[in-house]
């Protein structure tokens, strides 16, 4: 369907069939929060909105706004691929959202305690037990210990998707460090800089105070006072493909960013290293996984990490963020059971959907994903990045048998869920010089301190830019839209 | 402040102060080459005394291409095996910066990002190729950028401190190789020469110092090999002057340490530096058996000294530096 009525940037745009599109509707009419914008964008010629679009990637790769592509030698640096034009969402939706996302974290925080200390749920559901106690993300050695402040879960990004009616569904929980926030940032500053008169017009909400939220929350649990606290952010190093995003939180933050070596524990405390001899650190934002954390509690045989660093959190003498053994929350298996534990801990009914799941360790589940294989995804649940993964709908035969194979050797490792028409964004497609629907999803980030969570009024909506593709991953070709959450109107 | 955070800001400063030396150092050549009336070799094998590259050069293009400025230039500018070229330098002073991304404000690490984007990009090839002389004033006038932009956007304390001795170390060194080598090829000059081509040496070795203006304020006008090399050596208020240089490091280096301060590091670095700077004075060029080649190596090897100590001081001696130990 040709539109008429919007003249440039999105005359020949069409919706894809079958899909719910964020800014149009089916008929190819703006949605009604976009109508506004609709106008101011529409109006822009191609050639114009290409040359902003040039504009907006040189600015990103001036600043450096980029990620370590590891397959290079040379530690190439990459410009995630930026689309200007925004994903909008409506401030009704956003209401939605929001105190969906906060009552999952909270359940999955208390989930997190109950796992670390009495288990009771774990004791009601022998099958959620097996799942939890019989992966390598559980930490026994932490069990009843209590993290600084009492937070586990000072930062996670919950990836949501929207189906093919429009209503967001959870597709994953990342509890453990969750990317993207300073692509956020950055892009919406390159937006108020490249389309200042679009921008201008929008009535968005702001997201630049999240790096001052985050000091305040990492601040909060602290075992000294604030004011007399060091925060410092834990990098790999330079070679770590989200480097970018662990300076910008640091120098947004104004903390120091340390490496492992800078590191030392003496006597169950925590110092850092300074031209003035050693210095205590209270608080360690850790953009490291749990395994190269401290070689004396994980992994002996690494040199990373920091010797004696997990005592000195069992003794309560420093908080790390994210509070280590939190990935037995976001195992793509105990994902199934999320809305048992808001029911269980919160006695609330889920406020945000999700994706139904068959679980492949339960019998009845394995034999309809069996049966099933050409209709479902099948995603092993120790994998990330879309790795591990059979497509059903566009898989062979040879690739399904090899996954019927591999379900039926290890039935603990799979679970399977239909596959969701992810929802399309119009995006700029930059070979054709036109706009066309991509599928997008959205990591909004949330923010937890004693007080209890908080939802940054934005995210990270990923997109997937290759022509019919539901990889929105960075690693797989994605790329990422800034996401402008509309002000409600007074 | 953390050590290995002061390590990279001190080599930030060296490699940011570094490139600036380079281009100025060839810019200069190129033009004395046009009317000096000077043999190519006589122009551009300095060049690569200067740098201690002559040995490499010479394994790459053979010792008889030290005539051709092409090569010279070439080998200064792009040779990614040569740790002192264009592209080494910015690449390892961006390196160094994006280590310490949360350190440097982020004007600073635009413009040294951009620059290196610049240099690795088409711009830099087209304009090497094209407009040699902008080519240099573009590298030259992006790291002034830099050392302008430390100083007007970031705190004035430790980081900086340390960014800005990287700065003086390094200007040090480069006046006095500069110096050094150009004084000695210009005693070998056959005697009897025109006056005139005697100067315009003197004045270009100025310029390689961008001290001409400044020289001619102090001596209005009368250049003599004797006075140029005085005032780059002791000029007390000329800011590339080894010994301007080396009195503003000391400063430096005895606010890390505080005269009575016990328990920090940093006090075999402050009394080497205090020792380099009491040699340094006009009236040791009258003593007997002292030459300004003389002095000047012992310059050169002080102040490496000095850099060693304050990385094992300050840095942390644990810590392989791998491509960053390269001395002067």
């Amino acid at each position: 369907m040709r539109r008429r009525d919007v003249p440039g940037l999105f005359d020949s745009y069409t919706v894809a069939p079958g899909t719910f599109d964020e800014l149009f509707d089916a008929a190819g009419t703006p949605r009604p929060h976009f109508t506004r914008l609709a106008g101011l964008l529409g109006v822009q010629s191609r050639e114009d909105f290409a040359r902003f679009q040039a504009l907006a990637e040189r600015a990103l790769l001036n600043q450096g706004v980029t990620f370590s592509v590891y397959s290079d030698a040379r530690g190439t640096e990459k410009i995630f691929p930026f689309c200007l034009i925004p994903r909008i969402i409506a401030a009704t939706d956003w209401v939605h959202v929001e105190r969906g996302l906060e009552q999952r974290v909270r359940a999955l925080g208390l989930f997190l305690d109950d796992v670390y200390g009495e288990q009771r749920l774990l004791a009601e559901q022998p099958e959620l037990r097996q799942f939890v106690l019989g992966t390598k993300l559980y930490q026994p050695q932490l069990r009843h210990v209590r993290p600084p402040g009492g937070v586990r879960i000072h930062v996670s990004g919950i990836d949501l998707i929207r189906d093919e009616q429009g209503t967001f569904r959870v597709l994953e929980d990342n509890l453990r460090t969750p990317s993207g926030v300073s692509y956020v940032m950055e892009s919406r500053i390159i937006t108020k800089r490249v389309i200042p008169e679009v921008f201008e017009q929008a009535r968005v909400r702001q997201v630049d105070h999240y790096p001052a939220r985050l000091a305040e929350t990492l601040r909060a649990v602290s075992p000294e006072a604030p004011e007399r606290s060091t925060v410092v952010v834990l990098t790999p190093g330079p070679y770590n493909s989200a480097y970018f995003e662990h300076t910008f939180l640091a120098r947004t933050m104004g903390v120091e960013l340390v490496h492992p070596a800078d590191l030392f524990v003496d006597e169950e405390k925590v110092f850092v290293r300074t031209t003035r001899g050693p210095r205590r650190v209270h608080v360690i934002y850790r953009r490291i996984d749990d395994a190269f954390l401290d070689p004396e509690a994980f992994r002996p045989d690494s040199l990373l990490g920091v010797r004696g660093l997990m005592r000195a959190y069992a003794a309560g003498n420093v908080a790390l963020a994210n509070a280590p053994g939190n990935g037995v929350a976001d195992d793509k298996a105990v994902y199934a059971f999320v809305p048992d534990m808001i029911r269980f801990y919160l006695s609330e009914e889920p406020i945000l959907a999700q994706v139904p799941t068959y679980v492949c360790a339960r019998a009845a589940d394995r034999t309809y994903v069996l049966e099933h294989l050409e209709q479902l995804v099948v995603k092993a649940v120790d994998e990330a990045g879309g790795y591990g993964m059979l497509m059903g709908p566009q898989s062979t035969r040879e690739q399904r048998e090899e996954f019927r194979q591999r379900i039926l050797a290890e039935p603990r490792r799979y679970v399977a869920q239909p596959r969701v028409e992810l929802s399309s964004c119009p995006t700029w497609d930059a070979g054709r010089k036109q706009v066309a629907p991509r599928r997008v999803d959205l990591r909004p980030y949330i923010l937890t301190g004693p007080q209890g969570p908080w939802v940054l009024p934005g995210g990270l909506s990923r997109v997937a830019l290759r022509e019919g593709s539901y990889v929105v991953n960075s690693s797989q070709g994605g790329g990422s839209k800034d996401t402008w959450v509309q002000r409600e109107v007074a | 402040m953390i050590a290995r955070v002061a390590e990279h800001c001190f080599w930030l400063g060296r490699y940011l102060e570094r490139a600036e030396s380079t281009a100025r150092v060839l810019q200069v050549t190129g033009t004395l080459a046009l009317d000096a009336g000077l043999s190519p070799e006589q122009c551009w094998m300095p060049v690569l005394a200067v740098f201690g590259e002559r040995a490499r050069f010479a394994g790459l293009h053979g010792a008889a291409a030290e005539g051709d400025g092409e090569r010279v230039q070439h080998f200064m500018a792009w040779e990614e095996h040569n740790p002192s070229s264009l592209l080494t330098a910015l690449s390892e002073a961006r390196e160094n910066a994006r280590a310490i991304r949360e350190v440097v404000s982020i004007e600073c690490w635009e413009a040294i990002n951009e620059v290196y984007l610049w240099m690795h990009g088409e711009e830099g090839r087209a304009e090497f190729a094209q407009h040699r002389y902008g080519f240099y004033r573009h590298i030259r006038r992006a790291m002034q950028l830099c050392l302008g932009l430390f100083r007007s956007t970031m705190l004035h304390d430790t980081p900086l401190d340390f960014i800005w001795l990287g700065v003086l170390l390094e200007r040090v060194g480069q006046t006095a190789r500069v110096l050094d080598v150009h004084h000695h090829a210009f005693q070998q000059l056959p005697t009897g020469q025109h006056q005139v081509v005697e100067t315009s040496l003197w004045l270009s070795l100025l310029r390689a110092c961008s001290g001409f203006e400044a020289f001619m304020k102090r001596h209005q006008g009368r250049v003599t090999g004797d006075a140029v090399a005085a005032f780059l050596l002791f000029e007390p208020e000329f800011p590339r002057s080894i010994r301007y240089c080396l009195k503003s490091a000391h400063r430096y280096l005895a606010e890390l340490h505080p005269p009575g301060t016990q328990g920090l590091p940093g006090a075999r670095t402050e009394a080497l530096g205090g020792q380099l700077l009491a040699r340094l004075r006009p009236e040791v060029l009258t003593e007997p058996g002292v030459t300004i080649h003389g002095l000047l190596t012992d310059v050169v090897d002080a102040t490496a000294a000095v850099c060693d100590s304050l990385s094992s001081e300050f840095f942390g001696s644990a810590r392989a530096l791998g491509s960053q130990s390269m001395s002067q």
